[in-house]
């Protein structure tokens, strides 16, 4: 059976869930103007529960083409816990380099390695945005690990399901992002492990009551 | 406290930064290896004493941390280092600096709000050299130390695309040392290993940076001429040819002479595949072979 | 005197904690609207002294629903609520006619300082 939603957070925790999630991930673009130049658009997020054996297909579901897409994780820890996933398409070379505004050599061999490092070095950015700011928001902070490359085959998304507990619901935090006139745009997601979720209904209620 | 000592004692690099990016603490180890001590730089802007950090990306990462509270791992291998500090241990190393990674990332005040940067810097020169080895040891033909055939075939194929693209002219030369065996069976392996060696030597002390020289396999080497037309690569050719019949190779004191056979083609519009060019060349040398050798010929 | 005040977010929540913010200051009579459209038909019906409006809302966004309010009322005060608070989103609603913007998440504090605010404005426009 589907996980649900609903079995997880009462309907009061989901929308403060949500509200929590559409003020962070704002806060993560305007923010992000101001670290990197560009304007990202976040979409409204999305919040839903699924097995982490459904991952894979629940990533192949979610992009256009699934050739050639770049993957990317990032373990964040602390109360709030769980890990970050970055879904880019494949783009070119010059058009990620292009993100930031670096000076790189081109000597062909070594384009493709830096390409992998500034796709890691985006992805740290923009998945520290998100869950930085959903942290803050929670009242609590996270540490992270530094972003690893998933292979896009089925022996890199074996490698993914294996980084979490077996038969673990997980909730996620979807946006689709775009880096406005790079023609570049992706997905976002905020994995949390199942230890957090007890942590999570009781930050929802301590973030609420700040207002009553 | 005892325990602060950590803090001079670890074989780490540690930095505190403030809010404007000005320095707030400086471990022992970055004394030693910047030659800059903690009473110099503290309360000073850390640009100051390194211009080179006054660029896009590193300003990027502490804004990231420091409206994010984010970490940011700056990996030599898209940055190198971070400061420029000498290596520590010179021996068989190339570089001219220390290479680094380099980990950034917050420290709070008692209401989590982020007040300082704290960087850790990481000397990976060693790792950075050694990784570097493994590379030309994949790119690199063992014996004569030019490129191996998989690397020439992989430019080869690049340099077609960017015909392809921007329609520029290149040209490649196929090369055979002629009766090589000769060599081997009169004076041993040895003696054709240095033959090997010392044709490659004279190839490249007479080609561009840019060209691309390749061990093909066994006595055959090609090379890759970007920019440059037929008649260009001809001249080239017949230079090379040259200079090779007219060197004597001394090899424990036995002269050994040696000549080569070349086959020239150009990259032209109609060309179908980086395949089909290399097989004219080759095509053209077989040609040169069988009409007597020490010679020159194109497709 | 603020007297009555409009309220237009999609999200319930937000509605919840800035009633809470504003009640916390003083009574007033809060009415709500739950997307763009709802709150320009409330505004209408109800001409409320003071509108706080989101920008992210379905059927009609915050932009829109201004623009029309101004329409409506050219001195009408509208708040707009935002988290995406930059140079660039604020010039556009600040062109279209708002009182001022702020950032999500709001501060009772700032709540109660931006009526204040507008009390003043409404007796120097009122008289």
């Amino acid at each position: 059976m589907e996980p649900n939603l609903n079995d997880i957070f009462s309907s009061d925790e989901k929308d403060i869930l949500q509200e929590i999630m559409n003020i962070a991930f704002g806060n993560a673009t305007a923010d992000l103007a101001q670290v990197i130049d560009i304007y990202v658009v976040l979409s409204v997020p999305n919040i839903k529960v699924i097995d982490i054996g459904d991952l894979p297909h629940y990533i192949k579901q979610n992009i256009p083409s699934s050739e050639n897409t770049s993957i990317l994780q990032q373990k964040f820890w602390g109360e709030f816990r769980g890990s970050g996933i970055l879904v880019f398409p494949q783009t070119s070379g010059k058009d990620i380099a292009g993100i930031l505004d670096d000076q790189f050599s081109d000597d062909g061999f070594t384009l493709h390695r830096q390409k992998t490092e500034i796709l890691l070095e985006i992805g740290n950015i923009l998945i520290g945005a998100c869950v930085g700011k959903v942290s803050e928001l929670l009242g609590t902070f996270v540490t992270y690990s530094p972003p690893h490359l998933i292979v896009d085959d089925s022996e890199g998304h074996n490698n993914l399901i294996n980084s979490f507990e077996e038969n673990q619901t997980a909730i996620v935090m979807k946006t689709i992002f775009e880096f406005e006139n790079k023609n570049i745009n992706g997905f976002l997601m905020i994995l949390t492990d199942n230890e957090s979720i007890d942590w999570l209904r009781h930050a929802l209620q301590n973030f609420m009551e700040s207002y009553e | 406290m005892i325990f602060e000592q950590i803090f001079n004692m670890v074989n780490v690099g540690i930095v505190i930064l403030d809010r404007d990016l000005n320095v707030r603490q400086w471990n022992r180890w970055m004394e030693t290896h910047s030659k800059i001590s903690g009473n110099e730089i503290i309360g000073k802007s850390i640009f100051h004493f390194f211009p080179s950090l006054d660029a896009p990306w590193f300003k990027r990462n502490c804004k990231s941390v420091l409206a994010f509270g984010n970490f940011s791992f700056l990996s030599q291998k898209l940055h190198k280092y971070c400061f420029p500090l000498k290596p520590v241990n010179t021996f068989g190393i190339k570089f001219d600096h220390m290479q680094q990674n380099c980990t950034m990332g917050p420290l709070r005040d008692q209401t989590n709000v982020v007040e300082y940067i704290f960087l850790m810097v990481h000397d990976v020169t060693e790792v950075a050299a050694y990784e570097q080895k493994l590379i030309e040891m994949n790119i690199k033909d063992a014996l004569t130390g030019v490129y191996n055939r998989r690397y020439f075939e992989s430019r080869i194929e690049e340099e077609f695309e960017r015909h392809k693209r921007y329609k520029r002219s290149f040209s490649i030369i196929m090369q055979d040392i002629d009766y090589f065996k000769k060599i081997n069976d009169t004076y041993g392996h040895q003696a054709g290993d240095f033959i090997l060696k010392s044709f490659s030597t004279s190839v490249m002390s007479r080609i561009r940076a840019v060209d691309i020289f390749a061990r093909y396999g066994g006595e055959e080497f090609c090379c890759m001429l970007p920019e440059t037309e037929l008649v260009s690569a001809l001249s080239v050719a017949e230079d090379i040819r040259k200079r090779i019949e007219h060197t004597t190779f001394e090899f424990k004191n036995t002269p050994l002479n040696i000549t080569i056979s070349q086959g020239v083609s150009e990259m032209k519009p109609d060309t179908s595949c980086a395949e089909s060019l290399l097989k004219k060349a080759d095509d053209a040398l077989y040609e040169a072979k069988r009409s007597g050798r020490n010679r020159v010929l194109n497709k | 005197m603020v007297k009555v005040i409009l309220i237009v977010d999609d999200s319930p929540i937000a509605r919840k904690m800035l009633k809470n913010s504003i009640i916390k200051y003083k009574e007033f009579d809060i009415i709500e609207a739950v997307n763009g459209q709802d709150g320009v038909d409330k505004y209408t019906a109800n001409k409320p002294d003071l509108t706080f409006m989101d920008l992210t809302m379905p059927v009609m966004n915050g932009y829109e629903a201004l623009q029309k309010i101004k329409e409506i009322d050219k001195d009408s005060l509208v708040i707009v609520l935002t988290a995406d608070i930059q140079p660039k989103s604020l010039a556009s609603v600040m062109a279209l006619g708002a009182f001022t913007v702020i950032k999500k998440p709001a501060k009772p504090e700032s709540i109660q300082t931006i009526i204040e605010k507008a009390e003043l404005k409404l007796k120097a426009m009122r008289g």
